[in-house]
């Protein structure tokens, strides 16, 4: 069994785990999650977000005493899990007694029957302590398992909670496409059946758990085969995944691919962001300027109610648009080449505040007309709706969106991933890294930093451009500092310099709050932690660019690539 | 003569590089073109450099010969790193004229001076940390190669060549300073320091230059790698045809290697000539070494 010491440390743990959850309930996460079902009558997502806590503190606990017995493992995790619950229980009974309410307005009756289970508060605190312990127990016999089994139960859990949080989206799908039988099955009052939930689990477990041998068997085979094999294979990979890509708004239906729509133009954003913050190291807090006037000059351009009045159909606007962003991002990038690290952050971060006050103000109300902004911007192929013969699809809204956008996505990572690795990107590498040394090292610092706000420049104005389009109206609002946080988050989430690492980021950002509706109040509270806990945990990025080429080299072999004709001296004596 | 640099046997594998046998194995041994010997590569015509009235250089007029081996000697504070840096042009001199090879490189930016032809070490090691070992050296190539940021987008094929050749390239420096070529895809902060001091030359050497300056190359050094520094230094100069100008704190490092001394001390230049000579001048002695006139 394990020493007091020990037992100490996970009693400290399970305070940790307590604090965390009464912060959750006091914010009032909890209470907005409470509402919505994740397995129907049995548990819902607020009482998962009273789990997370135990359950990641009782799998740390079980993870520090990796040289005691199962059991010993199995109970620091479970007295982790049940210092947690019984804050949680603490406070209940507290907040029961006295009432907070003038403080904590989130601390309603409802949330403490929610927190005691429906119960007596006195019943509800015991019942948070055996809560608790069962998640620390339950997180613990996770760690223990062998990592064969770890993976497909963490994955099977996954499952069940991504698939019930896509309820809103896929029942309609279902529906639709006549499976409203299989949306019975699965769902229930917005949440999935108890069958339904452990038929999803079993069906992730065992794919999850049956993947790994056979993916390595595949890329023996793959190995095995010849180059133009391999290359026709590559080239199949590549037209399925663009395949996919394509008919994924009709997959997905209208509702989803409003959120496609937001995670595309972030993705976008953060590619272009991603040149300058993530490979010339130049922090920008004013990306957003760019976003505007790619919008703006979109909506000058397209729009005959706009000052212009030109009403140029918006593919011939686009290189105007381009061009003007570039020349912004220049005008941007001159006043600011003396400066470095902090003080380019402050500057920028008042051109994107200048940025978005000229669009408001009165002077120029004129041009950019205001708070009013411009309306009736042009549609992207100049009509709202496009009808597909062949295939049957109505294009319309977000659905029609879409198809440029991932057009212009794939563009700007393809740019992004050809300049990365040239002359270019390893200029800009080299000034990320030390500007004087690259300077004395011959590479012409002032244009470096000049092309890498230009091009980052012309790739934030796409985004602002389809955003134009999309809403047919631009308006300084949507143009404020929260923008040029959310993509630089994007950015620092996914790895600098990182091109997966971008579309990871703005998936985890943008996409998954819009899947919980009732996240959006939370959202900046998360980022915040967000972007903490990964400069604690893992601050090179969820996907950091150069583990890729690690892996490579490991795969090659050390010492295969040592095969040099070079003359070898011997080593004394 | 198979000293390595970094004293530490890691590996049981033999290391190449900083030896005879390997130096003309970029260029081949090259021959000396009579004409060009004893033409002036440098020049600095009475250099002065004040930061706010504090005289850092005085009036100092010096030279580097094309295939030389010269060194700037003097104690700390003695202004040789000022004078270094207005020969890459991070600072302009106060007054007077600096020419590289023919050019006044007065308003040139330091990016200008490199392409001429000057690389330069850095005394308190300066890589690219975070990228790969195969980076640090081409990025050393930026100036000698052509790719422009459409290029790398259109795909252009002669850029593609220009890339292949630059990593071959490369990889023959690493040989030359003797890095394995194994090395290439690891971080350069990941390198051992004798490694990283090698890394450096090599991305110094990767612009082709006419002159090379190396700032106190062999700074963290113990004797014994010093000498197989000292002695690569020489071969540098012989098989690439280099002209290299050092600086140096510690006087017993120059003597062997390098044909001319300039002795610098409170900003001004005190004394010229070779190491008999230098080593015989009582006001370098004095200056230089203290009154105790300790044995060089």
């Amino acid at each position: 069994m394990p020493r007091s010491s020990e037992f100490r440390s996970s009693a400290v743990l399970g305070l940790i785990a307590g604090v965390i959850v009464i912060y959750l309930c006091l914010v009032g996460i909890v209470g907005a999650f409470s509402e919505r079902n994740v397995v129907t009558n049995v548990f819902t997502l607020g009482r998962v977000m009273l789990a997370i806590p135990p359950l990641i503190v009782g799998y740390l606990a079980a993870g520090r005493l990796q040289h005691r017995s199962i059991v010993g493992r199995l109970v620091a995790g479970g007295l982790a899990g049940a210092v947690g619950g019984a804050m949680l229980g603490l406070f209940l009974l507290f907040a029961s007694a006295v009432d907070i309410r003038d403080i904590f307005l989130r601390v309603s009756p409802d949330l403490l029957d929610f927190i005691a289970f429906g119960q007596d508060p006195a019943i509800g605190a015991i019942l948070n302590v055996v809560f608790g312990a069962a998640c620390g127990v339950a997180a613990a016999g996770v760690r223990v398992a062998p990592p064969r089994w770890r993976r497909p139960v963490v994955a099977g859990a996954l499952g069940v909670l991504i698939t019930s949080l896509l309820e809103p989206f896929l029942r309609p799908r279902l529906q639709e496409f006549e499976l409203g039988a299989v949306a019975k099955l699965l769902y229930e009052s917005h949440g999935l059946t108890i069958a339904s939930a452990i038929v999803v689990f079993v069906v992730v477990a065992a794919a999850t758990y049956l993947w790994r041998p056979t993916r390595a068997r595949l890329s023996r085979r793959l190995e095995q085969a010849d180059p133009s094999t391999q290359n026709t294979l590559r080239w199949i990979g590549v037209l399925a995944g663009i395949l996919f890509l394509f008919s994924l708004p009709q997959l997905a239906g209208p509702l989803l691919s409003q959120v496609l729509v937001l995670v595309g133009l972030y993705v976008l954003l953060g590619l272009g962001l991603n040149i300058v913050v993530g490979y010339a190291g130049l922090l920008d807090l004013g990306y957003v300027a760019f976003y505007a006037v790619g919008a703006y000059l979109t909506a000058l351009l397209t729009s005959p109610s706009s000052s212009l009045g030109w009403g140029l159909p918006f593919w011939l606007a686009l290189p105007i648009v381009v061009l003007g962003a570039a020349v912004t991002g220049l005008l941007i990038g001159a006043p600011v080449l003396r400066l470095r690290g902090d003080y380019l952050a402050i500057v920028t971060l008042g051109f994107g505040e200048i940025a978005r006050i000229l669009f408001l103000s009165d002077a120029l109300k004129p041009v950019f007309g205001g708070t009013q902004g411009i309306l009736s911007v042009g549609a992207i192929f100049g009509v709202g709706t496009i009808d597909l013969p062949i295939l049957g699809w109505r294009l319309t809204g977000p659905t029609l969106t879409y198809y440029p956008l991932l057009v212009f996505c794939l563009i700007a990572g393809f740019v992004a991933y050809r300049l990365k690795y040239s002359r270019t990107g390893r200029a800009w590498n080299a000034m990320r890294e030390d500007e004087d040394v690259a300077e004395a090292t011959g590479i012409s610092t002032v244009n470096y930093k000049l092309l890498a706000f230009a091009m980052g420049a012309s790739i934030g104005c796409l985004g602002g451009a389809v955003f134009a389009t999309h809403l047919q109206s631009v308006f300084p609002g949507s143009f404020n500092i929260t923008v040029s946080i959310t993509v630089l988050a994007i950015v620092i989430l996914g790895g600098m310099g990182s091109i997966p690492g971008v579309v990871v980021g703005a998936l985890a950002l943008i996409g998954l709050p819009e899947l919980l509706r009732e996240f959006a109040e939370f959202r900046l509270l998360v980022y915040g932690a967000v972007l903490v806990l990964m400069m604690l945990v893992r601050p090179e990025g969820l996907l950091p660019d150069y583990v890729r080429r690690r892996e490579l080299h490991e795969e090659s072999g050390p010492g295969s690539l040592d095969a040099t004709p070079g003359v070898q001296v011997g080593i004394p004596e | 003569m198979s000293e390595r640099m970094d004293d530490q046997p890691r590996d049981s594998e033999p290391r190449r590089g900083w030896t005879e046998e390997d130096a003309g194995l970029v260029t081949g041994q090259a021959t000396l073109d009579p004409e060009e010997n004893g033409r002036i590569l440098m020049s600095a015509v009475g250099v002065s450099k004040t930061f706010e009235g504090l005289v850092a250089n005085r009036d100092i007029d010096f030279e580097i010969p094309l295939h030389s081996i010269v060194a700037i000697i003097g104690p700390n504070g003695a202004g040789k790193t000022t004078f270094f840096n207005q020969l890459t042009a991070i600072y302009a001199p106060t007054s007077g004229t600096i020419t590289f090879d023919g050019v006044d490189i007065a308003g040139l930016k330091p990016h200008q001076v490199a392409e001429l032809g000057v690389a330069r070490t850095y005394q308190n090691i300066r890589l690219f940390h975070n990228m790969t070992v195969m980076n640090n050296i081409t990025v050393g190539r930026h100036v000698r190669m052509k790719g422009q940021w459409f290029h790398a987008i259109l795909g252009d094929r002669t850029i593609r060549q220009e890339e292949e050749l630059t990593v071959e390239r490369a990889r023959e420096l690493l040989d030359l300073v003797g890095l394995r070529r194994s090395v290439e895809d690891q971080l350069a902060k990941n390198l051992p320091y004798g490694d990283q001091r090698r890394l450096e030359v090599a991305r110094a050497l990767a612009s082709d230059p006419k002159l090379l300056l190396l700032d106190e190359p062999t700074a963290g050094m113990n004797p014994g790698e010093t000498r197989t520094m000292t002695d690569f230094i020489a071969r540098l100069r012989r098989d690439l045809q280099l002209t290299i100008l050092l600086i140096e704190h510690d006087m017993k490092v120059v003597m062997g290697v390098s044909e001319r001394i300039t002795v610098l001390d409170h900003g001004e230049k005190i004394a010229e000539g070779s190491p008999t000579e230098i080593r015989a001048d009582p006001r370098v002695i004095e200056a230089y070494l203290g009154k105790q006139g300790e044995s060089v």
